[in-house]
């Protein structure tokens, strides 16, 4: 004990005046959290808050213009103006202000159209039931729609689809209560239209969510979980530095001819690192909870397990320092590991939803980023901090993540075995 | 133990992976208590590979080895604390003060707090290093940072001290300090293995002296013995020639 005391004394020391391993583990997630939770307020935001500018001039004093105006103005998705520069503007000012991108789209609904397919209809039930051959003539009806030429397809064909289908809903009505006037005409029982619909498919749209897992978190709750697995994954550098360090100038040897063994040895690094690790944990959560809110942004809410939180922080800090150590192993020499370790680490966080939350990535990565470390951790954070979940939920998450730390031991203890005693 | 060797080897073999020709062929080393003993050896002769082997860093295909009657291969633990090994790389922390390092060292040797205390200082007194013990390793000259590497080794009073290249790189004054130092710690008693390229240092210093080459020791005995045998060599250095040859060897 008295032995393993000092090895941890060693650990200390080295960890302590590690000067740039101690900014890397400390102040970089710090400024991450910060910088990243606050990039991704402001964008949400920029899309939410955003609205397309619009230019609606309803001349038709009818039902279709009026159910129109009701349609654009109730889908939020619209800034209307019905005015430039306090007066109705001309077809021709409503491109010239398109085509200069003040406006997304410009609407005009001609006069009395309402008016016009209502004449149509009337026209063309009567022809029908007088037996005429010929179609009668019809009043012109035309919308005039102008488009800004950037704006995407999907967008354009969405706004022609909602416009096609208030005309044909219009058309339709009064073709029923045309035939519905002509019947009455010559049948004795009088028929009503009054009650029917017009609607009789009714289309319910869904969001397909897993049971439990419809997680949408905010930035703040995705980026503090997020930054903090990358900060604990970053202690690979320092760890594997550290390794290498000792192999290269001989003290590794040296502590092995006195009486410790490799075990000691390495217990002792995981138990440091593991201190660091949940110091890391400690701090991103006062982050999270304390500072983030000083910058308008929400307070991390903790969930109600607390020895959840611990448990997932301990496997992740047990998953990165296996990785650490296997690092520290595997590599010939500093340079290798610690650009292998940085990369790897960034890769893990990349398809492992830190930056990018994996719910809008696409299915391959998404499936690809369930291989990654992070993303077990992520996964079981969220949980606890979105759906208040306990440690019995975490459980496959964080035994995922042991699982991965004791197979990198296991791989770093069998090559260190082969590499030192060259057996 | 009912030995007189305090290191013996016998018939130690062994062949690195990927090697076609073994480092170690067949050494049988006696090294006899009390001893300075140096072996003296070419480059890529096997002489690291034998303190590895020794001080259980390194596993050889066959053979025996034999410290302080004790088997290696029944384990390293009554061993380890009879061996004080002296690396040829300065294998000591270079972020900790002379001081720090040699508390550490010597805590992972087992040793008790006050009685370390004790000898670090007097370490530290003997080789004249006393006024930098808070100095950090890494501002130190390499004859300072040699005389540290060589006190980590002796902290916990081994019964063999093995040294491998304790002078390279070492001004004049501070090897005249080590060699002298050395003399007085096996007058009081300590076995040391001495292994060195400064021929003339272990004509020096050692009571006994093993040519080895191509794994294997050709010739052992005391510098005046082998002078007795091989008259037309009037040094060391002369007959260390005059058995591995002149040809000039890199490490295979």
């Amino acid at each position: 004990m008295n032995i393993f005391r000092y090895l941890l004394y060693k650990d200390y020391l080295l960890l302590k005046r590690d000067v740039a391993g101690l900014l890397l583990m400390f102040l970089m997630p710090v400024v991450l959290v910060i910088l990243m939770t606050l990039l991704q307020e402001s964008t949400f935001r920029a899309i939410t808050d955003a609205s397309v500018p619009l230019i609606l001039i309803n001349n038709d004093k009818g039902e279709l213009g009026k159910s129109i105006d009701r349609e654009l103005e109730s889908s939020g998705v619209f800034k209307i103006d019905r005015l430039i520069d306090g007066k109705v503007p001309t077809l021709r000012e409503i491109e010239k202000e398109i085509a200069s991108s003040r406006y997304t789209m410009g609407i005009f609904i001609p006069e009395n159209t309402t008016e016009n397919i209502q004449k149509n209809v009337a026209r063309y039930v009567l022809s029908t039931f007088s037996g005429a051959v010929d179609l009668p003539a019809m009043d012109s009806v035309g919308f005039v729609i102008y488009v800004d030429p950037t704006t995407k397809a999907s967008f354009y064909t969405t706004i022609m689809s909602t416009l096609k289908e208030k005309t044909q809903k219009i058309e339709f009505d009064y073709i029923m209560k045309e035939i519905t006037r002509q019947v009455n005409e010559i049948s004795p029982i009088p028929i009503s239209t009054a009650g029917f619909a017009g609607q009789q498919v009714y289309i319910d749209i869904r969001d397909a969510k897993l049971e439990g897992k419809d997680m949408v978190p905010n930035p703040v709750q995705h980026n503090v979980p997020a930054w903090t697995l990358f900060a604990i994954f970053f202690i690979v550098i320092s760890l594997s530095a550290s390794i290498i360090k000792e192999r290269q100038d001989g003290s590794f040897s040296r502590m092995l001819t006195m009486p410790c063994s490799y075990t000691e040895y390495l217990l002792s690094k995981a138990i440091v690192f593991t201190i660091v690790c949940l110091i890391q944990f400690g701090l991103m959560l006062f982050i999270g909870v304390f500072l983030l809110p000083v910058f308008g942004l929400e307070s991390l809410n903790l969930g109600s397990s607390p020895l959840a939180l611990i448990i997932l922080a301990l496997s992740a800090a047990l998953a990165a320092i296996g990785y650490g150590i296997a690092i520290g192993n595997i590599a010939e020499n500093f340079h290798q590991s610690a650009v292998f370790g940085a990369i790897s680490v960034v890769i893990m966080a990349a398809i492992g939803g830190v930056w990018i939350p994996t719910f809008i990535m696409s299915d391959t990565l998404r499936t690809i980023g369930m291989f990654s470390p992070m993303h077990w951790g992520l996964s079981g954070f969220l949980e606890v901090f979105m759906l208040d979940a306990g440690v019995k939920a975490i459980l496959p998450e964080s035994g995922m993540m042991v699982l991965f730390g004791l197979v990198c031991f296991t791989i770093a203890i069998a090559f260190n075995y082969r590499r030192r005693l060259d057996v | 133990m009912g030995t007189k060797y305090a290191i013996e080897t016998r018939g130690l073999n062994k062949t690195y992976k990927g090697k076609a020709h073994p480092t170690l062929n067949g050494l049988s080393l006696r090294i006899p208590y009390g001893s300075l003993f140096g072996l003296l050896a070419p480059n890529g002769a096997g002489k690291t590979t034998t303190i590895n082997i020794i001080c259980g860093l390194r596993k050889y295909d066959s053979g025996e080895v034999i410290v302080d009657g004790h088997f290696l291969s029944d384990g390293m633990k009554p061993i380890k604390p009879l061996l004080g090994l002296v690396p040829q790389d300065i294998a000591l922390f270079p972020t900790m003060t002379a001081y720090e390092n040699l508390r550490i060292l010597g805590g992972l040797y087992g040793i008790k707090k006050e009685l370390l205390e004790k000898r670090i200082d007097e370490l530290l007194e003997l080789f004249d290093l006393s006024a930098s013990r808070h100095s950090f390793i890494n501002r130190f000259s390499g004859g300072m940072n040699r005389r540290v590497n060589l006190i980590a080794g002796m902290l916990h009073s081994p019964k063999i001290l093995i040294l491998d290249e304790p002078t390279v790189g070492v001004d004049a004054q501070s090897r005249r300090l080590i060699l002298e130092k050395l003399k007085d710690i096996n007058r009081s008693g300590t076995t040391i293995l001495f292994i060195s390229h400064y021929l003339e240092e272990a004509e020096q210093i050692c009571s006994e002296v093993a040519f080895m080459d191509n794994g294997s020791i050709i010739c052992q005995g005391s510098p005046s013995e082998l002078k007795n045998i091989y008259k037309s060599c009037e040094t060391i250095e002369s007959m260390y020639l005059l058995l591995t040859g002149k040809r000039m060897r890199d490490n295979q």
